[in-house]
């Protein structure tokens, strides 16, 4: 939340051309542009920002530093590219227009995009940066683009001179897949000295690195609809934890049924019938009006009990006359269920089984 | 003359300024983050003769004071070391927020050039005429003793008397019957 006055230096030479960054390097650097003057005019309202360029004709200010950032997005438009870029007459012009700035608490800030070689050398590079530093101006250095030999060097050694306190940073892009704006989104000349970054650049980064349109969990944004989000979560967790639940007492009752045998499913069997004589006697039915219930355990049971019959019909034919004779109420519960299953028109080959077995 | 002064001291009721230095307004150009401008002016810093202001990049420095309340200013203590030291003093009334670029914009209000006894603690005595009315002060330091690249500074003082202003905290509510 630093109250800062920025001025961008923008590098519009011929090099920006070059299609390495997609889709060409003049484009990414604008995409870098917007960003960061997005980022800067969040994290203070107060804050301004100001672009400049520095190729072309020569060094020209496109806006003074404003915080109206529809302002600084329409003088990016129709930028032309051509041309030589003069870094440190740019560096000296931004000084200069910091200088000017309305309120003076601001802090001074100057972000270079190094896209193309540089012609200066150290000693006058080095030169520039003291004055910065002299006069408390931070410098952050974006080098991309044109990586001649000694550019780097004469760029650290820019930064060195700059350099008060670790307030000015550089940072190396090089050409590859990821995009100019996104490598820049996790460095310091976004979140601001790590004070912790703006809402803006985390969400954005979060969002980048999720590498999808929405990086959130469930599409929703919680710093735009918290209450949203929260009930989306409480309710993931509850239908988690239900679906733990039922998993359990379906793996409970897998085990018994191994052990019991039919005493399990024929007591399955009488609260399916309780149950259909309470709503509609088609099992079908029954099955559709219980997807909807919160009972899911008598839904596995349901379930079960529907493909039980199907799958081990042997099983239950062979071992039904032997159980019933054993227990009589447990015949009577089967002759219970029998009767119901009578009126099911799906289960008529069970009827027909049940029949034969009694 | 130095009687004459210590006289016009007693008569003119100095007091040390520091009470009066709003302190959320002070800045200091050029100054080194690790010897910063507390070493020289707050009380207890700038008697320790081990901490000083020092500068950064050059040997130029640029301090703005601003005051709670209008002063007249009659002197001025700078200590530093016999080479370290500052040596030429400009200073500027009521000019706010100046940079190392508008020094030479326009005329300073006074100028001291330091000898070794002002870096002893001898006071300099500035033009009267126009320290009268000082809402706040600029203190530009142009170069050092021996033109070193750091210029070194452990104290600085102002002496001063206030205007006639009304006391705030003396002010008390008038109780309604």
């Amino acid at each position: 939340m630093v109250l800062e006055a920025t001025m961008i230096c923008i590098d519009n030479s011929e090099w920006m051309r070059n299609g390495d960054y997609s889709p060409s390097r003049f484009q990414a650097q604008a995409d870098a542009v917007n960003l960061i003057c997005g980022a800067k005019t969040q994290s203070n309202p107060e804050n301004t920002v100001g672009v400049l360029t520095m190729a072309g004709k020569g060094v020209r200010v496109l806006v003074t530093p404003t915080s109206d950032l529809g302002k600084i997005l329409a003088c990016m438009h129709g930028l032309e590219i051509g041309g030589e870029m003069n870094l440190a007459a740019g560096i000296q012009v931004a000084q200069l227009a910091l200088k000017h700035r309305q309120n003076k608490k601001q802090q001074q800030r100057i972000i270079v995009f190094a896209g193309s070689p540089i012609k200066h050398d150290k000693k006058s590079l080095e030169m520039i940066g003291r004055k910065l530093k002299k006069n408390s101006v931070a410098l952050d250095i974006v080098n991309f683009g044109e990586d001649d030999e000694g550019k780097m060097e004469k760029l650290e050694a820019l930064l060195a001179a700059v350099n008060n306190n670790d307030t000015s940073h550089i940072v190396h892009v090089s050409a590859g897949p990821n995009a100019l704006s996104d490598v820049l989104m996790s460095t310091p000349i976004f979140t601001g000295d790590g004070e912790g970054g703006s809402g803006f650049a985390a969400a954005a980064a979060a969002a980048a690195a999720a590498g999808g349109v929405s990086g959130f969990e469930f599409g929703v944004d919680p710093n735009l609809d918290p209450e949203l989000a929260l009930a989306l979560r409480v309710s993931m967790e509850e239908e988690r934890a239900r679906q733990e639940a039922a998993a359990k007492k379906a793996a409970e009752e897998a085990s018994k049924q191994e052990k019991g045998g039919e005493e399990q499913s024929s007591s399955q069997e009488a609260t399916m019938t309780e149950h259909a004589s309470g709503g509609t006697s088609e099992a079908d039915n029954k099955k559709n009006d219980l997807s909807d219930d919160d009972n899911a355990l008598l839904q596995q049971a349901l379930a079960m009990s529907m493909d039980e019959p199907a799958s081990s019909h042997d099983l239950q034919d062979m071992e039904m006359p032997d159980v019933a004779a054993d227990d009589p109420e447990l015949a009577l519960a089967l002759q219970l269920s029998v009767q119901d299953s009578t009126k099911d028109s799906s289960s008529q080959t069970d009827m027909t089984s049940w029949g034969r077995s009694k | 003359m130095s009687a004459a002064e210590s006289a016009a001291a007693i008569q003119r009721n100095l007091v040390d300024l520091l009470d009066f230095i709003d302190w959320s307004g002070v800045e200091c150009l050029n100054q080194s983050s690790s010897h910063s401008l507390s070493n020289a002016l707050k009380q207890g810093y700038r008697e320790d003769e081990g901490l000083n202001l020092e500068s950064d990049a050059d040997e130029q420095l640029l301090i703005y004071i601003p005051f709670t309340q209008v002063i007249k200013l009659h002197s001025i203590v700078i200590k530093g070391s016999e080479e370290d030291g500052p040596k030429t003093v400009k200073l500027f009334t009521n000019k706010e927020h100046m940079g190392f670029s508008n020094v030479s914009d326009f005329p300073p209000s006074d100028t001291a050039v330091l000898s070794p006894d002002n870096l002893k603690g001898k006071p300099v005595v500035l033009k009267y005429v126009k320290f009268q009315n000082v809402r706040s002060l600029t203190i530009f330091i142009e170069d050092n003793q021996s033109c070193s690249e750091i210029t070194k500074v452990q104290k600085i003082a102002l002496y001063g008397s206030t205007v006639e202003t009304t006391d705030m905290k003396g002010l008390k509510k008038i109780e309604e019957h």
